[in-house]
């Protein structure tokens, strides 16, 4: 009853014109970084973080989800037209997607690709709805010993997903807890590695770090490479809906994208890409004709698709139950939450049911105005496309600098962004990945608190977080993440 | 492979630096931890991750995998480009700023003169219609009153 009650006045909220048109908005904008190559949802939101200050908490966080799950329907239209990820978790969608396209197919794989993430994202925002307050009521037990096991499991689980080496990530999520130290020490008041700079004393800004290292060496990286030809096929604008064939052979790989990609979305770290690419895998695996795989079979569209968008909602549940981001977009939308003067976390639903429910039903309605959205304007994303890079690439590094500056109105903060692009662009270099860094630098002081909180607590016994069970039970899972590829020598292939 | 060794060293000497910061903020003890505890903590592990990865590519035969270096100038020239913008922000003014940038961007494409400075103009004055204008952020004035 408590849940019919919430999603009632979560409408209530989410149907309120204003609300509609911040959804709107940002379904509209999520759509389009999505299919731009090269600006993905958390240098959008970063960007569009200082434009949402005046607005009103639900109305800004309802605008920032909605770039979240439409980035995950514009990056298929890129991967499927012109053979290029619009979006990381949509790499995969590239392998039959753009392969049905020159098969004259590209309408149905188009449609199916949007079909199945309104059913996945629907159905994983119907299992966010009965979750997250049960969730929230759980966790409402926790204290700061099992905080601190739960954010270790949460950066193991993101350097055990890595897709370059584990140490790598390990290092990189190192590096990211030692930015997060940066400026006052929240228990003693003192100033750590701020070298008597102004902009340090408060922390590096979670905006700029993500604008540099998302954003600006992105566009580096991509200037290396001249203008190659896009092969951009003609925007199809019949044919989009797919036929009964397209359907019978969707259907179970919607389905088992859904069930995956909500089921890794939650999971700290996992997120939409690990979730496109098992989803393949499975769909592959489960296929009795694995052998037409990487020639156009919708499967490999719709189940991809389907996984990506139900992890987008999966990804809501750490940050509304726990105030854990589970990927860097969340990371920044839990800052967006804070800088709103909202404490994500187990008490959200009892102290701002507005804004908790407000999210969740506005990504029903997101959901539904994406698909009508979408189908109709695939041939002007597709034109958007044919936009040369060179024209394309000054106003999106104009928009980083103008994003870093705003949200302090302080130019040490766009420094701060140029560093982090450099040093970004040089990780992509040498294989360096730039989520694990994030993720940590954000629950970094989290952490940190949680961990001087727990030995204070136990007088300086580290046997705390295995004493208590659900610190222990989290503490476990971490050490045999971290073992497995040790023992077994093997690490988890994507494909 | 030889990147990996070049940037575990550099990774390396990041994490002896933050460990000696930590060590200098005072450790405090295991029953009251102090400011320092957490970045030494935080230095000693990235120290030990570091000297796993400079094991294994000493480990690997370094043929593989040469060492990286820009393939183009004119990611320098956008780097700079982009430092200058910050630096000049506040005491040009946006709109100045931003002209000269896109100008820059648009010429270093080989894009001729009179596009690249109509495209410029557009474009500074149609960011700062968005961004003053429509979504209120304040952005610095310079000398001219924009």
């Amino acid at each position: 009853m408590e849940i019919v009650q919430g999603v009632l006045y979560g409408f209530q909220v989410a149907l309120q014109p204003i609300n509609l048109l911040y959804c709107f908005v940002g379904v509209l904008i999520g759509t389009l970084v999505g299919v731009l190559p090269g600006l993905g949802p958390a240098a959008a939101i970063a960007l569009l973080l200082p434009s949402t200050f005046s607005a009103s908490p639900v109305s800004a966080v309802i605008m920032l989800a909605g770039i979240y799950y439409g980035a995950m329907y514009g990056g298929s239209t890129t991967s499927i037209l012109v053979n290029i990820p619009g979006e990381a978790a949509s790499v995969v969608t590239c392998l039959d997607g753009h392969a049905m396209a020159r098969q004259g197919r590209a309408g149905a794989a188009l449609g199916i690709a949007a079909f199945g993430s309104f059913i996945a994202g629907t159905l994983s925002v119907v299992l966010l709805t009965f979750l997250a307050p049960f969730l929230a009521r759980v966790t409402l037990s926790f204290g700061p010993p099992e905080y601190f096991a739960l954010m270790v499991l949460g950066l193991t689980l993101l350097t055990y997903f890595a897709r370059e080496s584990m140490v790598k990530a390990l290092m990189m999520a190192a590096v990211g807890l030692l930015c997060g130290v940066v400026g006052q020490d929240t228990i003693s008041g003192r100033l750590r590695f701020s070298f008597g700079i102004r902009t340090l004393e408060d922390g590096l800004g979670l905006v700029p770090v993500i604008m540099g290292l998302f954003g600006i060496s992105e566009v580096l990286l991509n200037l290396e490479t001249r203008d190659q030809d896009r092969g951009i096929f003609a925007a199809p604008t019949t044919g989009l809906l797919p036929t009964r064939e397209d359907w019978r052979r969707s259907a179970l790989p919607i389905l088992r994208g859904s069930a995956l990609g909500f089921g890794l979305g939650i999971l700290p770290g996992a997120g939409a890409i690990i979730a496109s690419f098992a989803s393949y895998a499975v769909e592959k695996r489960a296929s009795r004709e694995p052998e037409r795989f990487g020639h156009g079979a919708i499967e490999g569209v719709a189940g991809p698709e389907s996984a990506n968008n139900a992890a987008a909602g999966g990804a809501f549940i750490p940050l509304l139950t726990l105030g854990i981001p589970a990927n860097a977009v969340m990371a920044i939308l839990l800052g967006a939450l804070m800088i709103h003067g909202l404490q994500p976390g187990p008490l959200l639903v009892t102290q701002a049911p507005d804004v908790f429910w407000g999210i969740i039903t506005s990504m029903y309605i997101g959901n539904a105005m994406l698909l009508v959205l979408n189908l109709p304007l695939i041939p002007m994303w597709a034109r958007l496309l044919r936009v040369p890079y060179a024209l394309l690439f000054p106003f999106v590094l104009l928009f980083c600098l103008i994003g870093a500056y705003s949200v302090g109105n302080n130019v040490g903060d766009g420094v701060v962004m140029w560093v982090f692009g450099i040093v970004g662009y040089l990780m992509k270099k040498f294989d360096y990945e730039g989520a694990p860094l994030i993720l940590a630098m954000v629950i970094g002081p989290m952490m940190e608190e949680a961990l001087r909180q727990s030995l204070i607590l136990s007088t300086g016994s580290f046997a705390v977080f295995v004493t208590r069970p659900i610190s222990a039970g989290f503490i476990l899972a971490s050490a045999l993440l971290v073992l497995l590829p040790l023992i077994t020598r093997r690490r988890p292939s994507a494909t | 492979m030889r990147r990996d060794l070049v940037s575990a060293l550099f990774w390396l000497a990041v994490a002896i630096f933050a460990a000696a910061q930590g060590l200098a903020l005072k450790l405090g003890s295991l029953k009251q931890p102090g400011s320092g505890f957490f970045p030494f903590w935080g230095g000693v592990v990235l120290g030990l991750l570091s000297l796993v990865l400079v094991a294994r590519s000493l480990g690997r035969q370094s043929a593989a995998g040469p060492l990286v270096r820009p393939e183009s100038s004119r990611l320098l020239v956008v780097a700079g480009a982009l430092l200058g913008y910050v630096l000049l922000l506040e005491r040009a003014g946006f709109v100045a700023v931003t002209f000269a940038f896109l100008l820059l961007l648009l010429r270093l494409e080989r894009r001729g003169w009179a596009f690249s400075a109509a495209t410029a103009g557009a474009g500074a004055a149609a960011s700062w219609a968005l961004f003053q204008l429509w979504l209120k952020t304040q952005l610095p004035v310079g000398p001219l009153g924009f």
